[in-house]
């Protein structure tokens, strides 16, 4: 090859603490610490920033979008979802049930 | 060697103190307006463009730090920041040859920058309790900036000292040319022993030492050879400067000139 | 599941992605009933070979027009007027470096190296935007090549940000963010000098005399000469005709442009048709257009010299660095700052 454009780094960046790291971009770069300096001023020169990762693109391992499907739901999941029960309903008609019979007494 | 005294605002400092202030502040405001002038001449045809865009944010933070210094300036009665830069004849200046060179080649562009990073870092360290307060409020404004800088210009350094035969010879080429400009950094003028003793800011020696001692440490790191015996360039912070700034200013000048009294 | 790294394309041209090929059909017709739903594409999905090959050639031209802009205004820097107007004219040409950066890279997840595309772009084989095949002559040509082309460039823009090709799309959305300081900058330095003497409003009426021409070519042939819209559009690679660009950006601009004092060249015979709602004007000779981005405007020939030099001169940097990279020691001599 006539010549280089080194390898690629993609660039995650946090804004303030306690945020999450968001893929932001690449850079060229010839190693993770040259890459880290140059996508401080192609990723952070703007933005708030508090820490950049920079990782190697051939280190991530990805699921292909053809198995995008896999992310499908088979059966019903509402048994590990807060909205799969209807605990509101029940103790409102428990409570129904106890102001009704205490009536009667 | 500091009297202890602090002086809050433009106002609080007079005679000598007050010259020597403005001794140093054109010093500090024209070194950065040239180094980031010369920088900014990179913009856009960087070797590569993640370089091309980091290379001109060190441009763009000089050319601010000359601004601010300017500013300090212009509260101690010198003129608005935009007179002073572009309307002084060159023996009106007072930066140091090393920033005033023409930005040449890749190689000496980073070794330049990476001698005055380290001769800027050592001076805002000691300027940080400068008994100015404008000044130490600024110095510790941009300490985070200057660290980036220095990160930024020894990775430079030491991955073209490290790189190929190529590469090392021309970073040596560099160090040779840009070593006496550099020490010229260093030239005291008359008013080195005010500023020191009034704690406005470090004596010149003081910061040579200190910059000697690093520069050499990261050049050997990086497989350059220190030059020894170097006669320093002096010059620039009396005025006397090498043509280049002339041509610098001559097209610095050029589309204010033709309306001086204009904003634009 | 498959390893692929996100960021990039298959190979182009290996997955029946070609009129003819087996599945061709049915790949196709999911493919665009995606991409009318709206949906992304993103790089490692199926798409027809000819999108993949129109927005390769699209981002290409799009990221080395804006490398090619860098060095009009850049030429100016070391000339700014106050030191506001040279940081802010840094930070502009830094952020149009940034976007071929980050163009480059998008167009790179379809499958095209950077330096493949740079050394086209070098060696004069691949074109880029008409307005950076002329000269700035004078300050206030950067003044108007920051307001009105940078304006023209956010017209076209904000519609490709809306685009099917997620890697683009994402990348104008953050480049979109960073025009509308160009703009805005531009449009200051115009105030400031239609306003100010008459040898700075002469000066900035006689570049926008000078660079109308570029301008009203700037979207690109009429849609009476430019082919294969069409399909384009169904693919959403864009969403408005390049006069449906040309109206958008004169309806913006040329009540500003007034509004300064300015006029612009009369054999444009420009004049707003208050019953359809349009601008009329003298329809751009499209041949010279073609000429031009060709490569033989007034300034294609010190560009292309111009990028090809720091290309050449970057070289043996690069090389260096990518022979450093194989060496441990040098990462701790960075980090141990003084
Ligand atoms: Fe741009
Ligand atoms: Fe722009």
């Amino acid at each position: 090859m006539s010549d280089t454009q080194w390898q690629i780094f993609e660039v995650f960046h946090q804004q303030v603490r306690g945020e999450p790291h968001v893929y932001v971009g690449s850079v060229h770069a010839p190693d993770p610490e040259a890459a880290l300096i140059l996508a401080k001023e192609q990723y952070g020169r703007r933005q708030a920033s508090v820490s950049l990762w920079v990782v190697p693109e051939d280190a991530i391992t990805a699921t292909s979008y053809e198995d995008v499907d896999m992310f499908d739901h088979g059966t019903d999941k509402s048994y590990r979802e807060s909205f799969g029960y209807e605990t509101t309903k029940r103790i409102k008609s428990i409570v129904a049930d106890r102001t009704e019979s205490r009536g009667e007494a | 060697m500091s009297t202890g005294t602090t002086f809050s605002a433009a106002g609080d400092i007079q005679g000598e103190e007050r010259s020597a202030l403005i001794d140093l502040l054109y010093r500090l405001g024209d070194d950065d307006l040239m180094i980031g002038h010369r920088n900014s001449e990179w913009t856009g045809l960087a070797p590569i463009l993640e370089a091309d865009i980091a290379f001109s944010s060190m441009a763009q933070d000089e050319i601010g730090r000359a601004l601010s210094y300017y500013r300090m300036l212009h509260a101690l009665g010198e003129p608005d920041p935009d007179t002073i830069a572009f309307t002084r004849a060159a023996a009106a200046y007072r930066c140091a040859s090393l920033a005033s060179l023409d930005r040449s080649d890749w190689a000496f562009s980073t070794v330049r920058q990476y001698f005055y990073d380290v001769a800027t870092t050592r001076r805002l360290a000691l300027m940080a309790d400068s008994s100015y307060t404008p000044l130490s409020q600024f110095v510790r404004k941009v300490g985070g900036e200057q660290k980036y800088h220095m990160m930024h210009s020894r990775m430079w350094v030491v991955r073209l000292g490290k790189g190929t035969d190529e590469s090392r010879l021309l970073m040596q080429q560099a160090v040779e040319k840009a070593y006496p400009h550099a020490l010229g950094m260093f030239e005291a003028t008359e008013w080195d022993a005010v500023i020191a003793g009034s704690g406005i800011g470090p004596c010149e020696a003081d910061v040579e030492a200190s910059w000697v001692e690093e520069v050499a440490e990261h050049l050997s790191a990086s497989g350059l050879a220190v030059p020894t015996n170097v006669e320093p360039t002096y010059g620039g912070r009396c005025g006397r400067h090498p043509e280049e700034l002339g041509c610098l200013l001559e097209e610095m000048q050029k589309v204010y000139k033709l309306e001086p009294s204009a904003p634009w | 599941m498959v390893r692929v790294s996100p960021t990039r394309g298959g190979q182009p041209g290996l997955r029946g992605d070609k009129p003819g090929d087996p599945g061709y059909e049915e790949n196709l017709a999911a493919f665009e009933s995606r991409v009318s739903r709206g949906d992304k594409v993103e790089p490692g999905d199926w798409m027809p070979d000819a999108y993949r090959q129109q927005l390769i050639r699209l981002i290409h031209v799009h990221a080395n027009s804006e490398i090619c802009g860098a060095l009009p205004e850049g030429g100016w820097i070391p000339n700014a007027p106050s030191l506001k107007r040279k940081l802010a004219l840094i930070a502009k040409v830094q952020d149009e470096v940034g976007h071929a950066q980050l163009l480059y890279r998008a167009a790179e997840t379809l499958g095209k190296s950077r330096e493949e595309m740079i050394e086209e772009l070098i060696s004069g084989k691949a074109k880029y935007s008409n307005v950076f095949h002329y000269h700035a002559e004078t300050w206030a040509d950067v003044a108007t090549i920051s307001w009105l082309i940078d304006a023209g460039a956010i017209v076209n823009q904000t519609m490709m940000a809306e685009g099917s090709y997620g890697p683009y799309a994402r990348a104008l959305k953050r480049i979109c963010y960073e025009e509308a300081f160009h703009l805005t900058h531009g449009y200051d330095m115009c105030i400031t000098l239609a306003t100010g003497t008459k040898l700075q409003h002469d000066m900035l009426q006689d570049a926008v005399n000078r660079w109308w021409k570029p301008i009203m070519m700037f979207h690109g042939p009429g849609d009476k000469v430019s082919r294969h819209t069409d399909l384009l559009m169904r693919w959403r690679v864009k969403m408005k005709t390049n006069d449906e660009q040309r109206q958008q950006f004169l309806k913006q601009y040329m009540p500003k442009i007034y509004q300064l004092g300015l006029t612009v060249p009369d054999e444009w015979e420009m004049r707003f048709d208050e019953v359809e709602g349009v601008w009329r004007y003298r329809e751009p000779d499209w041949d010279e257009f073609l000429h031009v981005v060709r490569g033989n405007g007034p300034a294609s020939a010190l560009r292309l010299r111009t990028r090809k030099m720091a290309h050449e001169d970057g070289a043996w940097v690069r090389r260096a660095l990518q022979s450093a990279a194989g060496q441990s020691a040098v990462g701790e001599s960075v980090a141990g700052a003084g």
